[in-house]
């Protein structure tokens, strides 16, 4: 018996399966009779299309189907439909939604955009035939630039939408944040840019797909993490009923936001498998993984911290351009907005906040969450404005950060941003992280560094951030009699280790050897409903949906205990895996009740066999504050601009921790991302041309081994959220709050007398290297 | 269309293939050895690594004629059996994947590695990595996997 608790270090299970070379990921997935699909993309960033010839493409040895822009227009199929939860602007008017086609017909609008769906016996016969396609463009005037974007004289990407504008958007008081700031001693002013990047999972996206003519039904399989939101929306773009596709996620080979969004080509790998009546597979390639998937971040802010020159903050408000890409994406519309303004401020106090955001499109690919989706942008607003503000008033950074942290003692409170921050311990999670960082060393440290010619810099950046996602979840466990049972959950796992981290706690809460429980998700045939995963949802709503339906087992199985025993449900107790009756010998195990929920001799009046069986769906109230706290240490060669991070610590308060295990895990890759992001990741558009010129592994630089610095972590347990009964806070986006900060204020430390006070992300060698030659100059 | 014949992990194969054909569509596509991954275009990512001739290479990067009469060694020749080799002991002990994308190829990066270095330090392992991308670990577990994995192998 593989006993488990919470808490318990449990190995994975999926672990065997991904080592062997035995996972099962889209492009693994063969179906009998399939053909294969591939997007003929725009080669420009705006034109008008007079006109498709796709004759020479048709006539290509093997194709099956073209499907051109005008083909598909004259079907009459739906756009792709945004979700923001952010709808109207300031002024109550609803925002700018342009129509997005699932291939342009008329007009493009980013490198990268599908023209047309070419079908073929093989992959190599379909891009081939591609090269064939005819496209008549006449190319237009582009503006990539976000802020440029928005100016007067710009190019108009969209009829009927004025000067390129989705959405402005307010939150906070802001006559309270204008007051506040003046009676403050000073105003510190910052502007900064968060640098647009890319999720860049290493599987690029794909789907494969049936139809059955009989049933007039689908099943798709899909390198996505949002199976049930995605599949309802694409039957939505078809016109079907979303009953009528079984949508299954595979093993997913990463997602980090990237793969969330409900995009173009599986309502063109439906139809195509619908039209030749046999399977179509399609996966992207890395160079139009880079065009066609969202990116994230990108926001040029202002941002003014009122403050008193004993170093008290007064007030916070932030002034934002944020970028939706060509059109608006799933949720695009939401992440510049409320995404960026629930949680400004982070973990300080402040009388008043005030947020204001524009965001607009440009001639660039959609953009939509990335690990984060705001979060990340507000504290690295705080952090660097917090980090300048302490320069500007002669105050030690760490101690103008200790006396602004929000003390236990007001917890819990609501913020000026409206976030419901119920539990933590801000001071204890900083002085706990700055514990760990050996600051008495730092000095010899800093000295042998500058005897070598180099800067040593050090910075802590506390972040609070908050959870996100679907509200609903959905568990079933089925048994079988012989004691053995299945999971089915509506999250999703992409990497992230569900497959044994909610098993872990089915079987710690009902005594189950967890060797003996399956696991399915991402399925829409085995839960009704899910939230797939994004905004850190999965201990939170998978977590909780597993817990909740372990309960109502529980319930039910005291039922059974008590009929066994002759007596009243009431007596009946569970623990440790067993029900007994008090102040009896009575006791069952939960393999034995399961065996006896399938014998319709030892079951109570109206229970069935199998009536143990149980789905359930939770509901999560209020999102839940992950918070905690970040420190780096860098060392910088002024003579090249080169960065070494050379120490990481973070202290996380994520509540309950379920497997330390896959914690840590989500914690070191959040901040590889959060590392990547602020030292090399940059997905650059040529302002001329528009066109992408980090279009591929060799131009976006992703962090590898050598780039990453020695993390240490460390867990702050000491206040489990009340908000869901697992007391969990969300995982997996804090590396992403917490390492850019820490970073860009290290370096910035290891270079201060050299007057350079702020360097745009990346931090690349190149920008290291000329801020300090400006400043030098 | 040209025939080819290699060893893959340990079994005579034969098959045909088109001039422009990778061998690592070779092993995917006519093999159905999908243990090998392609995570990108322009040999970056190392998700296809495999050994050829016993070095490592990436299988994107060599035509499938250039494959012909070698012998290969792929993820699914890696484990004895359902008896997982050291060095995968160590990746599933040191949680040293998430995705398990980009592992086959890090698995066989690290049995190069520690082949022509057993007893490698934290930074050699990492500089041995620079070809292999993984988005999801941050590194740090991996490294103490191939750590790991290389004393599990000296015995």
């Amino acid at each position: 018996m593989n006993k488990v608790s919470f808490g318990d270090t449990v190995r994975r299970a999926e672990d065997h399966r991904f080592l062997t070379g035995k996972g099962n990921y889209i492009d693994d997935i063969t179906m009998p009779g399939q053909a294969h699909g591939v997007v003929v993309r725009s080669p420009y960033a705006h034109a008008r299309i007079n006109g498709f010839d796709a004759d020479a493409a048709r006539r290509a040895p093997g194709v099956l189907l073209v499907v051109t822009g005008a083909d598909w227009a004259a079907q009459g199929f739906g756009p792709i439909p945004t979700k923001s939860a952010v709808k109207e602007n300031r002024d109550g008017t609803p925002i700018a939604v342009p129509d997005r086609p699932c291939l342009a017909h008329d007009r493009v609008r980013y490198v990268g955009e599908g023209v047309a769906f070419i079908v073929a016996e093989t992959r190599d016969q379909a891009r081939d035939a591609a090269e064939l396609l005819d496209v008549d463009y006449a190319p237009m005037d582009a503006v990539t630039h976000p802020v440029k974007a928005l100016e007067p004289g710009a190019p108009q990407l969209h009829d009927g939408i004025a000067d390129n504008l989705c959405v402005d958007w307010e939150l906070g008081d802001a006559e309270a944040t204008e007051a506040a700031m003046r009676a403050a001693d000073r105003i510190v002013r910052l502007e900064l840019h968060n640098n647009r990047v890319t999720g860049a999972p290493i599987e690029p996206r794909g789907a494969i797909a049936s139809y059955d003519a009989g049933t007039d039904s689908y099943l798709m399989y899909q390198a996505t993490q949002n199976i049930h939101a995605n599949r309802n929306t694409t039957a939505e773009i078809l016109g079907i009923e979303a009953d009528k596709i079984r949508h299954v996620g595979p093993d997913v080979g990463g997602g980090f936001g990237a793969k969330n969004s409900v995009y173009p080509e599986p309502a063109l790998v439906l139809h195509a498998a619908k039209t030749l009546n046999r399977p179509v597979k399609w996966v992207n390639d890395r160079a139009e993984s880079f065009l066609s998937d969202t990116h994230g971040r990108s926001q040029y802010s202002t941002v003014e911290l009122g403050v008193d020159d004993d170093g008290t903050f007064r007030a916070l408000r932030t002034t934002t351009v944020g970028e939706l890409g060509a059109y608006c994406g799933t949720v695009g519309a939401f992440t510049p907005t409320g995404g960026s303004a629930r949680t400004q401020g982070g973990p300080y106090g402040f009388e008043a906040m005030y947020y204001s955001a524009r965001a607009g499109f440009t001639n660039t690919a959609p953009l939509d969450p990335y690990r984060g989706a705001g979060r990340p942008e507000g504290s690295f607003q705080i952090e660097r404005i917090v980090e300048k503000a302490a320069r500007e008033l002669g105050i030690d950074p760490v101690e103008l950060r200790r006396k602004n942290l929000i003390p236990k003692e007001r917890l819990p409170l609501k913020t000026a941003m409206g976030l419901d921050v119920d539990c933590g311990d801000f001071p204890t999670v900083f002085e706990q992280a700055l514990a760990m960082t050996d600051r008495v060393g730092f000095q010899a440290r800093k000295a042998a560094s500058e005897a070598a010619g180099k800067r040593l810099g050090f910075a802590i950046a506390p972040y609070l951030e908050c959870t996100g996602g679907m509200p609903k979840e959905h568990a079933v466990v089925t048994f079988t009699a012989d004691g053995s049972a299945h999971l089915a959950v509506g999250s999703q796992s992409t990497g992230m280790g569900h497959e044994t981290a909610l098993p872990q706690i089915l079987a710690a809460t009902l005594g189950l050897d967890m060797a003996r429980i399956g696991f399915t998700q991402a399925d829409t045939d085995a839960t009704p409903l899910g939230g797939g995963h994004g905004g850190s949802r999965g201990m939170e709503m998978g977590g909780n949906a597993v817990l909740q339906t372990a309960g109502e087992i529980i319930e039910k199985g005291r039922a059974i205990a008590a009929h066994l025993f002759e007596t009243d449900v009431d007596k009946i107790d569970f623990e440790d895996g067993s029900f007994f009756e008090k102040d009896t010998n009575h006791i069952a195990s939960m393999t034995e009740i399961i065996a006896a929920s399938f014998d319709p001799e030892r079951l109570p009046d109206g229970m069935e066999p199998g009536s143990l069986n149980t789905g359930s769906t939770f509901e999560r109230g209020i999102i839940s504050i992950p918070n905690g706290c970040h420190a780096a240490e860098v060392e910088v060669d002024p003579d090249t601009g080169a960065i070494a991070v050379t120490g990481f610590w973070v202290v996380d308060d994520f509540g309950t921790i379920i497997n330390p295990m896959l914690a840590d895990g989500q914690v070191m890759g959040g901040v590889g991302q959060g590392l990547g992001q602020a030292l090399m990741e940059n997905a650059v558009y040529d302002e001329a041309s528009g066109q992408l010129v980090t279009g591929s592994l060799i131009d976006y630089a992703l962090p590898r081994a050598d780039d990453m610095p020695p993390m240490t972590l460390e867990y702050y347990e000491g206040a489990p959220t009340k908000k869901n009964p697992l007391g969990v806070k969300g995982a997996g986006e804090a590396g992403c709050c917490g390492a850019p900060p820490a970073i860009v204020n290290a370096v910035l430390d290891a270079l201060d007398g050299l007057g350079v006070t702020h360097i745009e992300m990346p931090l690349t060698p190149e920008a290291v290297w000329r801020a300090i030659d400006a400043a030098g100059s | 269309m040209p025939s080819i014949s290699m060893t893959v992990n340990g079994q005579a194969v034969t098959g045909e293939v088109e001039g422009r054909t990778l061998l690592v569509e070779f092993l995917r596509d006519t093999l159905g050895l999908t243990g090998t991954h392609v995570g990108c275009d322009t040999s970056q990512c190392g998700a296809c690594v495999i050994h050829l001739d016993g070095v490592s290479v990436k299988s994107c990067a060599v035509l499938a004629l250039n494959a012909d009469g070698a012998e290969v060694l792929t993820i699914e020749g890696v484990a004895d059996g359902d008896d997982l080799h050291p060095m995968q002991e160590a990746f599933r002990e040191h949680h040293g994947l998430q995705c398990g994308f980009c592992t086959p190829g890090m698995v066989l990066t690290a049995l190069a590695l520690v082949a022509d270095n057993p007893d490698p330090t934290d930074a050699e392992v990492r500089h041995g990595l620079e070809g292999n991308l993984c988005r999801c670990t941050g590194y740090q577990n991996i490294v103490h996997a191939i750590l790991d994995g290389a004393k599990r192998m000296r015995g």
